[in-house]
């Protein structure tokens, strides 16, 4: 089809043309950037996160006793690892994905302008075997480290050794040597590194999708009140089982505490809410917003048609096919929107822009900008074909008999 | 060049069935200049749109240049619109967001002709009407006379064997009525065949015969008794 004399007759309707050039305009750019976020969230629904998920259940207690606490302890994982199918328990103050225990600033010594905040998990005796932390580089802590380390007062465990994760050695020492060396946390306290674990989650969802959502410290701690949240380890189909009894055992052991539990999927899955009813709304943005623009594209185009029906009959008249009818509004349409996919894509990038700046999003990649102009296209021409195949049938005796 | 023989056309509406056209009978030559005149409703359009291909009868037969167009399909009806025949309508029927170059176009755009080709026949065409200045006017930029003249030149563009007016003067005063009759008697000297429909006895009688339609039927002038009642009142009227 021959789009100049196309282009001059739309030259000639510019108004209604560029409102809807506008608004596909503004549904492409909107297109663009929403699915790319739908595209990130999805993404982060799949977080890595490497402990042995769906091995765990997690039971929180809340109200012990504090003088009674380290006695406690020792006592109830023994209960706990006397449930059949229990294959291990250990406590800590907090989980991934859980609730935080504390966030610090970290860095390689008081001097260093890198102080990442990472997240503290403090861990009981034969924690890192129940979470199953993978060591990529050094050793867990042994027996000694856990009786040394207590908190006697302070926030910080006063022992000498961490754990820390992989991104997070990789930020604080970059070249890769982070085993043996000192981990400061704040500008007095320091510890060294005696090993680096695949990458565990932070607790919380605040940290989900960010570059930092892998910065996590492990602290070994002997039996202390502040230890509230109790792992135990189970074959994956023994975990609703395993949960209900350790429930059951926690409570006749101490009836006056809070006590809550979970399967880590459940947690996790909590974490992603709202990760994932962002998803969905964006989703739905993209819907209404694509079916706005397709009715916008019919309602103008059955305008169009019904104006021009002579004009159409006066085609068919001078020999004009259907075929050429219907491929003359395919093509406007085509024109159309192109014009809109342009605008819209300066549009996208600026959109992009905007949320880089406000919303920590990263550069739009440029993949997205096709797939929303093929969306549009398709959508343009699924909207036009009803009003086009009309035209079609408009005969060509209109061309004497309508005035 | 044009046969019809015993051709009816019946409009059907939930109320009534007119029969516009009935047992017609007409035989155009190559080469004729044929005025077709009639009162108002006796179904000259209606014998034009069914000679033209725009419309389709309901009995009897019609031969257009030697092929019987009742067994045409669509796009062969379409095909034989863009190569065959030229129309001129009484409303120009140009399309107003086309200027005066790319109305002409649109015939041969459609018989897929190329563009140095294209060029050359809208120029010699808008040459031939005296408009070859006025190419990027549009159709509201133009007196009526200019915009017939320049459905003359979209017709002709096409080189069509057969040249279809329909009372191609009825919206021009008799000084732009003159311009296009001249132009249709010099298209014709030239050998295009053509049915013009007119209500002015004058152009009529510039024809080489006339058919004269009454109640959707051909009939005999010099047999007709009420002939010169019907011209008297159709020219008044
Ligand atoms: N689409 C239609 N539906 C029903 N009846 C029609 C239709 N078109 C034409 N007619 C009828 O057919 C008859 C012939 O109409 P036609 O337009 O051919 O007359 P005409 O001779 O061209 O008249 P005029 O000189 O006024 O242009 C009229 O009675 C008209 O009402
Ligand atoms: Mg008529």
């Amino acid at each position: 089809m021959d789009i100049a004399p196309i282009f001059a007759s739309l030259h000639k309707h510019r108004t209604p043309v560029a409102l809807i050039v506008l608004e596909i305009a503004l549904a492409c750019a909107v297109f663009c950037n929403a699915v790319f976020i739908i595209g990130q969230r999805v993404a982060e629904l799949g977080m890595s996160n490497a402990i042995a998920e769906s091995h765990l259940v997690v039971i929180s207690v809340n109200g012990s006793n504090p003088d009674t606490a380290r006695a406690d302890i020792p006592r109830n994982l023994a209960a706990l690892r006397g449930i059949p199918g229990v294959t291990g328990a250990a406590v800590m103050t907090s989980i991934p994905f859980g609730q935080s225990a504390g966030v610090d600033g970290v860095s390689t010594g008081p001097d260093s302008q890198v102080h990442p905040g990472a997240s503290r998990y403090m861990l009981g005796e034969g924690g890192p075997r129940v979470l199953g932390l993978r060591l990529l580089k050094g050793r867990f802590f042994g027996p000694g480290e856990y009786a040394d380390s207590t908190l006697r007062g302070g926030m910080m465990p006063n022992g000498h050794v961490v754990i820390i994760t992989q991104s997070l050695a990789q930020r604080l020492w970059p070249s890769g040597h982070a085993l043996g060396q000192q981990l400061w946390v704040g500008s007095e306290k320091h510890y060294a590194v005696i090993g680096v674990t695949a990458d565990v989650a932070r607790p919380g969802s605040s940290s989900i999708g960010r570059g930092s959502a892998h910065y996590a410290v492990f602290f070994p701690l002997a039996p202390d009140p502040a230890f509230t949240q109790y792992v135990v380890r189970s074959a994956p189909q023994n975990r609703q089982r395993v949960l209900h009894a350790a429930e059951a055992k926690l409570h006749t052991l101490a009836p006056n505490m809070v006590i809550k539990g979970q399967t880590f999927a459940q947690i996790r899955d909590q974490a992603f809410t709202a990760t994932r009813s962002m998803a969905w709304v964006l989703v739905l943005v993209c819907l209404v917003m694509l079916t706005v623009t397709a009715f916008g594209i019919v309602g103008l185009s059955s305008f169009w048609v019904r104006q021009r029906r002579r004009q159409i009959g006066i085609r068919r008249a001078i020999g004009a096919t259907r075929a050429n009818i219907l491929r003359y509004f395919q093509t406007e349409n085509f024109l159309i929107v192109s014009l809109g996919i342009a605008l819209g894509m300066v549009l996208s990038w600026g959109v992009n822009l905007y949320l880089m700046k406000h919303y920590e999003l990263p550069r739009l990649p440029w993949h997205y900008l096709p797939v929303g102009a093929l969306t549009l296209w398709l959508i343009g021409q699924l909207a036009a074909l009803g009003p086009a195949l009309h035209a079609s049938r408009v005969p060509p005796v209109v061309a004497t008999r309508s005035v | 060049m044009l046969k019809m023989t015993h051709l009816s056309k019946v409009y059907r509406t939930e109320v009534v069935e007119t029969y516009a056209l009935r047992d017609f009978n007409i035989d155009v030559k190559e080469g004729e200049f044929v005025a077709v005149t009639g009162p108002s409703g006796s179904g000259k359009t209606t014998f034009l749109t069914i000679a033209g291909l725009l419309e389709t009868f309901t009995g009897g037969e019609y031969m257009l240049d030697g092929v019987d167009v009742s067994g045409l399909n669509d796009n062969a009806r379409s095909k034989i619109r863009n190569e065959k025949i030229g129309f001129i309508f009484q409303a120009f029927n140009l399309i107003p967001d086309l200027n005066v170059f790319d109305n002409v176009e649109v015939p041969l755009r459609y018989r897929g002709m190329k563009a140095a080709e294209r060029k050359q026949r809208i120029m010699d065409a808008l040459e031939r009407v005296g408009l070859a200045s006025r190419l990027k006017h549009y159709p509201a930029e133009l007196s009526g006379g200019q915009q017939q003249r320049v459905a003359i030149a979209r017709a002709l563009a096409g080189s069509p064997r057969l040249l279809l007016a329909d009372e191609p003067t009825g919206n021009l005063d008799t000084q732009m009525a003159r311009g296009v009759m001249e132009l249709l008697e010099d298209i014709h000297r030239e050998g295009a065949t053509i049915v013009m429909v007119t209500h002015d006895p004058e152009l009529a009688a510039r024809a080489q015969r006339n058919v004269h339609i009454i109640d959707g039927q051909e009939v005999d002038i010099a047999e007709e008794p009420r002939f010169q009642a019907e011209q008297a009142a159709s020219s008044h009227g």
